[in-house]
């Protein structure tokens, strides 16, 4: 499995996957960071400057919904093989289909995570320039890091799981792109104003109840029921890998034609 | 002679297309086998299964005895070039090659050598969005060699080539004979592989038409040989060839093919009735005619390429021979 993975790390590295993905999420966080640095009113009429906890980790979390991207890191780690029909060497080489699924399972949470570090490096170096020009704590926004970036870095590495697992199934690029958004941006949404109690079942229930790993607590002001990090991760990495097993299934009877 | 390949029974029915039906060939160590067939007729269909891509609806297609995905390192034993693969547009030859190279088990300093041998060095560093069609086979081929394969499956592997590249393609295919490997090499035209293979397994409609040696094709092709001859006398000719137990076709005004001749025979013969000749060839029968025959023109693609007379009717030869 070792040479597999390293075979995948080189793929997606010659590709210009990666290096899109990392922009856009700089960019985002970025952009949001200096949305929080222009809010005049920053936590509260009057007072412009971040330092209470949940401030503080809030600020160093900006970038959580960046997970979105890590979903999309999944999707296309997978589905760019068929877009390029790479697909035809890719089993030549590696036969066994469950393997070669498995080898971008272990690439998507190791990249997964890596975009969770960047994401937070973005934070921590836009966040900590808001501090500075407002003459806040600095120490205060690292002091957070080990209650925010466990959980936040593994709710990374469980999006690009899930999204290698709906790239599976789904192989056309498109199709896998649009359904993972769809479900995240719209549908799920529905699904939870509808049914409150679904939210600590979907996806992004169960990646918010993973974030509090090391933070406690949870539902960020959403009043809404989730489960224990622990079990929410669970969940999660269920979702991934059981997408993920039926995409073997599925690809094992393909024709590569 | 071991048997590198053994296809047995081998079918494949997509929906309601029988695409392979109960087809069974070997391909013999040290040698180029050559898998032809019209457009459509299953060969890349039966390469895809050989190789585990596409799935096997009857039969068995084995490496020695075992299965594709049964091989460890299957890249090390079989090397596939096949059509209609394709690389990532903007990933570099070399770097191409070295995903192959560590998802393979395989040393990456052969990336280097594989480069060398297709003469694809130059453009190493290049993306293979740049590629011409012609330099993305040779690094098809590079792909199949990385490895050092003993046995090598080229799916239609001259198209895209210009004269050149085909002319080094035969050297290429050849020297890996030479080396003991078993080459198994598909064409929908016979003469582009005429040249280059030992054994033809020809195929029509996802059967087995023919499997044999060149040289048995080429004998049945000889049976088409004549001379072929011009002259101002053809009537008088005629004559004379009546008279004797030989066949013949007037093939023009002044032009007549003259079945199974030698000029060793007809020179003397025209000289000792007088008769005046403009032109004496000696025209071999192609294989091409044979195989044409054999599949029975049954080209998918192009229905009336085939059989359309190209492929005259074959008479014994005549006593001339």
């Amino acid at each position: 499995m070792i040479p597999v993975v390293r075979s995948e790390f080189l793929k997606i590295r010659t590709t210009a996957v990666p290096w899109v993905l990392a922009g856009i999420a700089v960019l985002l966080n970025g952009l949001l960071i200096l949305v929080i640095f222009l809010s005049q009113n920053y936590g509260g009429p009057g007072d412009d400057v971040p330092h209470t906890t949940q401030q503080l980790r809030n600020l160093l979390g900006s970038g959580f919904q960046g997970y979105l991207l890590a979903l999309m890191l999944g999707v296309l780690l997978i589905t760019i093989e068929f877009r390029h029909k790479t697909a035809t060497t890719s089993f030549l080489v590696t036969p066994r289909r469950a393997v070669f699924v498995g080898g971008k399972l272990i690439t998507a949470a190791v990249l997964g995570a890596l975009l969770g570090v960047l994401m937070l490096v973005v934070a921590l170096v836009g966040g900590g320039l808001t501090l500075w020009a407002r003459g806040g704590s600095f120490s205060g926004l690292v002091h957070q890091i080990p209650a925010v970036a466990p959980g936040f870095i593994l709710v990374f590495a469980l999006f690009a799981l899930l999204g290698v697992g709906i790239g599976s199934i789904l192989t056309n690029q498109v199709a896998a792109i649009i359904v993972s958004l769809g479900w995240f941006i719209i549908l799920e949404g529905i699904l939870v104003s509808l049914v409150h109690s679904a939210y600590k079942w979907v996806p992004t229930g169960a990646a918010d109840a993973a974030s509090n790993l090391t933070r406690g607590g949870g539902g960020g002001g959403l009043h809404l029921t989730l489960f224990d990090w622990w079990q929410g991760g669970l969940l999660m990495l269920l979702y991934g890998l059981g997408f993920a097993f039926v995409g073997s299934l599925l690809l094992a009877r393909r024709d590569i034609t | 002679m071991p048997s590198a390949i053994e296809v047995r029974g081998l079918g494949k029915q997509f929906g309601a297309l029988r695409a392979v039906d109960d087809l069974s060939f070997e391909v013999a160590e040290g040698r180029v086998t050559g898998f032809l067939g019209p457009n459509g007729s299953g060969k890349t269909t039966t390469l895809r299964m050989l190789l585990g891509l596409v799935s096997i609806s009857q039969g068995t297609a084995t490496f020695g005895g075992r299965r594709y995905a049964e091989l460890d390192h299957p890249v090390r034993h079989v090397g596939a070039a096949l059509e209609a693969t394709s690389f990532h547009p903007t990933r570099r030859a070399e770097d191409h090659l070295k995903t192959v190279a560590l998802a393979g088990g395989i040393p990456l300093a052969r990336v280097g050598e594989t480069l060398d041998l297709v003469g694809l060095t130059e453009v190493a560093r290049r993306r293979v969005g740049k590629f011409s069609l012609g330099m993305r086979q040779r690094l098809q081929l590079a792909t199949a060699l990385l490895g050092d394969p003993e046995i090598l499956i080229l799916d239609e592997p001259a198209n895209g080539l210009d004269p050149q590249g085909i002319q080094w393609l035969r050297t290429f295919i050849r020297n890996q004979a030479a080396l003991g490997h078993a080459v198994l090499v598909s064409s929908h035209l016979l003469s582009e592989m005429e040249e280059t293979v030992d054994d033809v397994v020809i195929i029509s409609q996802g059967r087995l038409v023919l499997q044999t040696t060149l040289a048995d094709m080429a004998a049945k092709a000889g049976t088409g040989t004549g001379m072929r001859i011009r002259t101002p006398e053809i009537h008088r000719l005629a004559e004379v060839l009546n008279a004797i137990p030989v066949g013949w076709r007037q093939t023009g005004p002044d032009t007549m093919v003259i079945d199974g001749a030698s000029p060793e025979w007809f020179g003397p013969f025209a000289a000792q009735h007088q008769i005046v000749l403009y032109e004496l060839v000696n025209e071999r029968g192609s294989l091409e005619d044979v195989f044409l025959r054999l599949t029975h023109g049954f080209d998918d693609a192009n229905p009336l390429q085939a059989g359309s007379g190209q492929s005259a009717p074959f008479r014994t030869p005549g006593a001339a021979s």
